[in-house]
């Protein structure tokens, strides 16, 4: 197999490319100029996936002379609600996918995607499957839209294309520089929560992420999948075991509260962006990707 | 030196004091599948219902002296539902029917709650730890995948707030339960709740009451529920896998045929249940 990883300079894109280098060579792409891996079947390319060109410089170039057949587009803007944002979660995906498909060596396109696509509520389940409601309200914050476009523009895709599409919807990875909410939010030393609500909340370890990765990667067909991790404990819980104190406030006083603390200290935690999950349960259900990738979590998070 | 007071009721010890050894032992043999940190999927916990035992025990043995006919009928494992007559302003029922289930049963019952219960600060708590769960039938298909015991009260809100003279009157008898179990093989266990109906009797509500989600906000006859003594009478079993196929769930007659089954056996239960009682306190 001759994978491309894009956002390869994450912590998850590099922990993927150690993975897939066992089964062939590895093409890297990062936007670093400097991006850096030492194993010689790695080879990285510097890319900005917001530009169209650069894009199609990347499958016509060396992707093509790499006789590159997965790839694996990892590649997430880690700050939520900015200008590129957009240009990388959707326009980028839709011109991979659709330059996938017109290449003549690529056959597998596995995109990565989130459980924030999923709309929690109320009135819906706890368990989140696949074909569970997706967050379309026009209130949702920006970024959460943009990754249910980016989502939706690869399942779109699925029967229609001649490649193999995989969408897999992974449950926030709890690890520093993957613009994960939880982990900024966990970041401060006292953590405040909505009284009188403690909903349970599912985190993937990094190890678990990678190695969806490298089975949707290595396996057959198309699909969209979660992949939960193994940790699925109330939100209080969770600040215990960070070490953490958590207090309980009136729910409408936490957005102005954590809105001035973005401001202060440039932290990324919006409360508002995370209002429903901190008071309702959003559990993913990973039976289809037990059954069809063979993926079960088993890496617990080491927390605190 | 004695322990502080939030520390007591937060580890538990608080529960277990109240609960004693037989009840202690019986929460303890409580089958919980933990996701890994002491709470299930639906963030039932073995602590939140022992806490729940704990809480509704003097309820249970001293202020509605709850007597329980034919628990054996309830299945010992196995996905099941119970479906049963609702009623009585606050739903004591359901507590009085999750507590017996697991004194006597060693069961927990997951209780379908309405769409508002979950929005509700501390409450939602309180039934979430102990095994309820909102109603909704994405919650219903997981637990009766993962082999659950699921309580159901087919009246719904209607069922709760309909006033004193209506009681013993089923409402409208919703299907939900029956399709699902179809859909699934669960056997249906009817129940019939002889005695909540006057616990607290509804005087009047305000219906533009909609705080935290709530339906209307009730007013009562009676500032705390009636010491009346509740039965709670387990019908057999209506046999659900052996009468339909899962395709029937689709077939809106099989559907209404099974719910009217289930509607008259729980009325049958009340009936029996009425004429055999000796007084609404004794």
């Amino acid at each position: 197999m001759n994978a491309l990883v894009t956002g390869a300079t994450t912590p998850l894109g590099r922990a993927l490319v150690d993975r897939l280098v066992v089964h062939g060579p590895v093409l890297a792409v990062g936007l670093e100029e400097d991006g850096r891996f030492d194993h010689p079947d790695v080879r990285y390319v510097a890319a900005d996936l917001t530009r169209a060109r650069s894009v199609r410089e990347l499958i016509y170039g060396p992707a093509t002379e790499h006789g590159t057949d997965v790839l694996v587009h990892l590649a997430f803007h880690r700050r939520a609600g900015r200008a590129r944002s957009a240009a990388l979660h959707i326009e980028a995906t839709r011109l991979l996918l659709r330059l996938a498909e017109e290449s003549p060596v690529l056959k597998r396109f596995v995109h990565r995607s989130t459980a924030e696509v999923y709309a929690v509520r109320l009135d819906r389940p706890d368990i989140l499957r696949e074909d569970h409601p997706l967050e379309l309200a026009p209130t949702a914050p920006a970024w959460v839209r943009e990754r249910v476009a980016a989502d939706l523009a690869a399942c779109t895709r699925m029967g229609m294309s001649p490649i193999d599409i995989v969408v897999l919807r992974c449950a926030e990875i709890l690890a520093p520089d993957m613009g994960s909410q939880l982990h900024d939010w966990l970041s401060a030393s006292v953590c405040f929560r909505p009284m009188g609500y403690d909903p349970l909340v599912n985190v993937l370890s990094l190890e678990d992420a990678s190695r969806a990765f490298e089975l949707a990667a290595l396996g057959s067909g198309s699909g969209v999948y979660n992949i939960p991790g193994a940790d699925t404990l109330p939100l209080t819980a969770l600040v215990r075991e960070s070490g953490r104190d958590a207090i309980g406030l009136p729910g409408p006083l936490l957005g102005p509260l954590y809105a001035a603390r973005r401001r202060l200290t440039g932290a990324r935690f919006r409360y508002r962006d995370n209002a429903w999950r901190f008071h309702f349960n959003g559990v993913l259900d990973g039976s289809r990707a037990a059954r069809d990738l063979g993926f079960r979590p088993s890496c617990r998070l080491s927390l605190g | 030196m004695p322990p502080r007071l939030p520390r007591f009721i937060g580890d538990g010890r608080l529960s277990k004091a109240l609960l004693g050894p037989e009840l202690r032992a019986a929460v303890e043999g409580l089958p919980i599948a933990d996701a890994g940190h002491g709470v299930d999927r639906f963030g039932l916990s073995r602590s939140g219902a022992a806490r729940g035992i704990a809480l509704t025990r003097f309820l249970y043995e001293h202020w509605f002296r709850v007597v329980s006919h034919d628990i054996e009928h309830v299945p010992a494992s196995g996905a099941a539902v119970l479906a049963a007559n609702h009623s009585g302003t606050l739903p004591v029922d359901a507590l009085m029917l999750a507590h017996d289930l697991v004194r006597n049963r060693g069961r927990v019952a997951r209780i379908a709650m309405d769409w508002f219960v979950p929005g509700l600060p501390w409450v939602n708590l309180v039934f979430i730890r102990g095994g309820g769960f909102s109603g909704t039938r994405g919650n219903f298909h997981a637990l009766l995948e993962a082999g659950e015991l699921l309580l159901a009260f087919p009246e719904g809100v209607p069922g709760i707030g309909k006033p004193f003279a209506e009681r013993y009157t089923l409402q409208t008898w919703r299907r939900g339960h029956a399709e699902l179990a179809i859909r699934h093989g669960a056997p249906i266990v009817p129940v019939g709740v002889v005695g909540a109906e006057e616990q607290m009797p509804q005087i009047a509500r305000i219906e533009g009451f909609h705080v935290m989600g709530a339906p209307y906000l009730p007013i009562p006859a009676t500032p705390v529920p009636l010491p009346v003594r509740i039965h709670l009478w387990y019908g057999e079993p209506i046999p659900i896998p052996s009468l339909y196929r899962p395709e029937h769930a689709h077939d809106a007659v099989a559907v209404d045929e099974a719910a009217e089954r289930v509607k008259l056996a729980v009325r049958g239960l009340l009936a029996r249940g009425l004429a055999e009682r000796r007084g609404v306190f004794r």
